[in-house]
């Protein structure tokens, strides 16, 4: 260790180059935040400058340039004590910095490669739309399909390549794999240097395959003059940061990178003990490679169109992808216990069906039924087919694909049959207004006062921690001042600056939560919270952002659930009115939680057009909820030892067949309210309903990160696979590539997402 | 066959009625039968483990070891047979409750599970837990800590149990699989082939860890292929041909070479055919 440092403090001249980078990207980050905030520096969509019109996107910025700036200067510092800790931190600083020069030259090649190869096809020069000459592309140009006269210039030979390319990978891809001799990710366990210089060039390969197949996309199905418009112009001048960015980062890491191997060797030599490197700790997120995956996607969307950021496409494709990412968390805990189930798009079906037509045309015995009844009928309806696929696969020990193969068909049938003659069950057909449910005023403060619970117990174990280790810092500053004038001095006096700032951050934001918590309580226990009327489909599956008003008169008559939702649509009221104090009465979410909205939310561009579902919020639940269960608890534990190693876990005293069935119990249960919240969003249902979603969901799974073997795979991940499924519908579209590649783009996304798993997770192993 | 295993029967009867003495075998299994099928895995065996003894369990591939290491440890049910724990008849009908008796198996492969980490592997159905309302959390710490203690205490020593067992050595994985059996089983050992796989020095240390054991004051089934490692560790022999027992020697009366003749030809030495067959010299 002290060898280590020496050599990072003493011998090595790049260390101070690397230190002092380290600070000046520290005071790049501040300088950012200060520049954002005074209005000097827009993102996003900014309609005029001024300082109260900060956005949702501004405001990540200045977030995460506070990370960035708060993480140079501590490894700044860091370096500058020599100590372990600041290598570590250089290496993240420099990761972020070199994929941030790599973000911002993307930002100019991506939109500028889109444009050109556009307009190329449009026969338009792009230098003539830069000056401005060309300010808009009618609508009267051609379309031109491939490969009509295309193969003269320049798009014909890319779209040429790029098919070539995608031939080529799918073909090499595909041999690596199956063929046992040139078994890929054999051959780089066991060999090393050799096979995983071939499994570099196959991830380039793949890369360069679905950049060029994006290019040639656009072409080969005809062009759209209006998506061309829609490309962000590229600004060059953002190439010269980008260089820069990319030479420090990569400067950096390099220097840095040195050391690691070193403190690797070192690693190996004293003991097991990590010198947590990012190459180790990522091998050890099974999450690694969508984290990676859903940031270069989220970048190259977001430069690659104007549109991407705005809320609307974000609310688009977060409440798409919400009710299949729910599905996804259960099938990924199936799939760590070492099985899987193709029958969930039909149980999906089945749920919907089931709550559907318990509420319209009644239960068999029960009669009609109300929302809340029907939901949980429903639920142990969905429980009952999940323990039929569980009890199948453990009578009979068929594989699960082919019991669930089975079922899947089987339950298909139920919904085939009971919605006849191609029609479509509607609740509208039945009730004339949407189901209305009205909740007690205590159940919200009971809500409020285990939150407050919850929050207390936080604070109470955090604050006085965070308080001691502040206090330690300061007595060690205090004990050094005029003694040791040096590094060390400087490095704590940030120490104990930054400490503060933290301590002070989390008191605040639980202080804020406890009041907002006691107001809810407030309000719930006067009159006016005493009972709250909410649209039983607004609190499963409503819109998130729903401040709107109605008109008092509508409430009495009951007509106004129905127009309420039909007005937000319009997007017809605003927060402005809120604000203004008008006398409002309003349903869904926000209704509870009314006393707040009234409060303070100016400054949030908030767009009530932007269909943000509720949904979205219950599969953030799921995912907390299930990833605690998960690695938390002793049934995630076990869920990963059955399907790691089901003889060394029945040695041990588990019950493997019981684990197994409660996954697929779960799974049918998060399928079920999956569906509930479908019906919610639409009160319709059509024979196939879910149809397909069996292999999009195990797709979101597989990209997270998940073995298809068991054993191993996270909540986060598939949460993270989800984003990219999702990003990729909407993205394509917004960058004008038909929506017909959508399926290829993620069949090709799988592949990459595998192979990068196994590329990082072989490093952690060899 | 069958009169000397119904004339042990009265005797380990006769020992139950009584309170379980010190005398009394540890394990005492009679006239085990085990049919799979039409296969006859165990046809009438005897098997009895002494307290604080190291039996060695010895047979050619197909004799019916597993079997009846798994007939112990609840993974089969016996078709027919007895099994005495501790002087009391028992019925193990699950690995659980095998664990209950205080039984730990290493299996030869199916010891750990690669993926998850020292410390979930050593507590894996087990778990330390805190509660919090209905729900049982895992004690990560605690997990962690006691099982670099408790490796410690068996002389096995890592430096943090948060690594993946996938990334370690055979001979260290199999360290971590006996060093937790020795440390959750009470009573009786069981290492199934457990050097198969292993260097010199490794194996040596298994030997250790056997030893270790017994002084802990438990008793070790120890199965294997080779002779001279379970010559320098067992008290006793137990051979095993074709689902039967072909007889029990202690260590001094065989020396390896017979021990090896015997499994290879299934034929007992005439010098030693009269005591066994007798049951007595076990009881002397």
């Amino acid at each position: 260790m002290d060898a280590l440092i020496s050599r990072v403090g003493g011998e090595k001249q790049t260390t101070p180059i690397v230190m002092g980078a380290m600070w000046l990207l520290g005071i790049l980050g501040f300088a950012v935040i200060a520049l954002v905030l005074l209005g000097w520096l827009p993102f996003g969509e900014r309609a005029n400058i001024s300082r109260r019109d900060i956005n949702l996107i501004e405001w990540i910025i200045v977030m995460s340039a506070f990370l960035y700036g708060a993480a140079s200067f501590h490894a700044g510092s860091g370096l500058l004590q020599g100590k372990q800790e600041g290598i570590r931190w250089g290496q993240w600083v420099a990761f972020a910095t070199l994929f941030l020069g790599g973000a911002i030259i993307m930002s100019v090649v991506i939109p500028a490669t889109l444009k050109h190869v556009l307009l190329n096809a449009e026969g338009i020069n792009l230098a003539t739309v830069l000056d401005g000459s060309v300010d808009s592309i009618g609508s009267s140009q051609r379309f031109l399909v491939f490969p009509a006269d295309s193969l003269g210039n320049l798009g014909g030979i890319l779209t040429t390549v790029g098919l070539l390319g995608i031939a080529v990978t799918a073909m090499l891809a595909l041999a690596s794999f199956v063929l046992p001799g040139l078994n890929v990710i054999t051959h780089f366990l066991t060999e090393g240097a050799y096979s995983r210089r071939f499994l570099r060039l196959l991830m380039l390969t793949l890369i360069l395959g679905v950049i060029l197949m994006l290019i040639a996309g656009s072409y080969v199905v005809n062009s759209f003059p209006e998506a061309i418009g829609k490309i962000r112009h590229p600004a060059y001048q953002h190439l010269f940061a980008g260089v820069i960015f990319l030479v420090v980062g990569w400067f950096s890491y390099v220097a840095l990178a040195q050391d690691e191997e070193e403190s690797d060797e070192l690693r190996r030599a004293v003991s097991l003990s990590p010198a947590k490197t990012i190459r180790t700790q990522l091998a050890k997120s099974p999450s690694a490679g969508a984290i990676i995956g859903a940031m270069a996607i989220f970048f190259f969307f977001a430069v690659a169109s104007d549109l991407f950021l705005e809320q609307s496409s974000v609310a688009s494709f977060l409440s798409n992808i919400s009710t299949k990412g729910i599905i996804a968390i259960g099938v990924t805990l199936l799939m760590i216990s070492g099985e899987f189930d193709l029958s969930i798009g039909s149980i999906l079906g089945v749920a919907a069906l089931s709550f559907l037509a318990f509420m319209t045309d009644g239960a068999p015995l029960l009669g009609v039924l109300q929302p809340l009844e029907a939901a949980i009928l429903t639920l142990f309806v969905v429980a009952v087919l999940g323990g039929i696929n569980g009890t199948l696969l453990i009578f009979t020990r068929i594989p699960s694909f082919i019991v669930t193969l089975g079922t899947m068909l089987a339950f298909r049938a139920v919904t085939l049959v009971a919605i006849a003659g191609g029609r479509i069950l509607r609740y509208s057909d039945y009730h004339e207004f949407l189901p209305v449910v009205t909740i007690p005023g205590i159940v919200f403060v009971a809500l409020a006062v285990i939150g407050i619970l919850l929050l207390l117990y936080s604070a109470y174990r955090s604050l006085p921690v965070m308080w001691r280790r502040l206090q330690e810092s300061a007595t060690q500053l205090r004990a050094n001042v005029g003694v040791d004038a040096g590094p060390n001095e400087a490095f704590r006096s940030v120490d104990v600056f930054f400490r503060a700032l933290s301590l002070l951050v989390v008191a605040m934001v639980i202080l804020v939560f406890l009041g907002w918590l006691v107001i809810v309580i407030g309000y719930h226990l006067s009159d006016q919270g005493s009972e709250v009327e909410v649209g039983f489909f607004d609190i499963t599956n409503g819109r998130l952002i729903n401040h709107c008003a109605v008109d008092p008169a509508l409430i009495e008559t009951g007509e106004a659930v129905m127009q309420g939702r039909e007005r937000l649509g319009e997007g017809e009221c605003s927060v402005e009115r809120i604000v203004a104090g008008e006398e409002v009465r309003y349903r869904g979410m926000m209704h509870p939680v009314g006393a707040i909205v009234s409060d303070d939310l100016v400054g949030w561009d908030v767009n009530t057009r932007a269909n943000f579902r509720l949904s979205i919020i219950w599969w953030l639940f799921f995912v907390i909820v299930f990833h605690l269960l998960l690695t938390r608890t002793t049934y995630g534990n076990r869920v990963f030892a059955v399907g790691g190693n089901p003889g060394a876990a029945r040695a041990q005293g588990v019950n493997v067949d019981r684990v197994k069935m409660r996954n697929f119990i779960i799974l049918a249960l998060l399928t079920g309210i999956a569906g509930i919240y479908e019906v919610a969003r639409n009160p319709g249902v059509d024979p196939l309903k879910g149809e397909g979603w069996e292999l999009e969901v195990i797709a979101m799974t597989v990209i997270g990160g998940t073995l298809l073997s068991g054993g191993y795979g996270s909540i986060i991940g598939s949460m993270l696979g989800a984003l990219i499924v999702g990003m990729l519908q909407t993205g394509l579209v917004l960058v004008g590539i038909p929506s017909r590649l959508f399926a290829g783009t993620v069949g090709v996304t799988i592949i990459v997402a595998v192979v990068m798993n196994t590329f990082v997770r072989g490093g952690a192993q060899d | 066959m069958s009169e000397n295993g119904s004339a042990q029967t009265e005797a380990a009867v006769a020992q139950s009625n009584g309170a379980a003495s010190a005398d009394s075998p540890l394990v005492d299994m009679i006239n085990i039968h085990k049919y799979f099928g039409s296969v006859q895995a165990l046809r009438g065996l005897d098997f009895r483990v002494n307290r604080q003894e190291i039996v060695g369990l010895l047979g050619d591939n197909g004799a019916g070891k597993s079997t009846l290491i798994k007939v112990l440890t609840g993974f089969h049910t016996p078709t027919r047979g007895q099994i005495f724990f501790d002087g009391d008849e028992v019925e193990i009908d699950s690995p659980t409750r095998a664990r209950e008796l205080g039984i730990e198996t290493v299996y030869q492969d199916l010891a750990l599970v690669p993926l998850m980490s020292i410390a979930r592997n050593f507590w894996l159905g087990q778990e330390p837990t805190y509660q919090i309302g209905p729900l049982k959390f895992l004690d990560q710490k605690l997990m962690e800590e006691s099982t670099i203690d408790a490796l410690a205490d068996v002389g096995i020593h890592i430096r943090t149990a948060d690594e993946t067992v996938g990334t370690m050595s055979g001979g260290e994985r199999q360290s971590i699989a006996i060093g937790r059996a020795v440390y959750f089983g009470k009573r009786l050992l069981i290492l199934d082939e457990p050097t198969s796989a292993l260097s010199v020095g490794e194996t040596q240390k298994v030997l250790d860890y056997t030893f270790a054991a017994k002084d802990k004051g438990m008793s070790v089934i120890f199965i294997t292929h080779n002779i001279s490692q379970v010559h320098e560790v067992a008290d006793r022999f137990t051979i095993i041909e074709h689902g039967r027992k072909l007889g029990d020697f202690t260590k001094d009366e065989v020396s390896q070479q017979e021990v090896a003749n015997m499994i290879v030809s299934g034929v007992v030495p005439e010098r030693l055919r009269l005591f066994d067959e007798d049951g007595k010299k076990e009881n002397a």
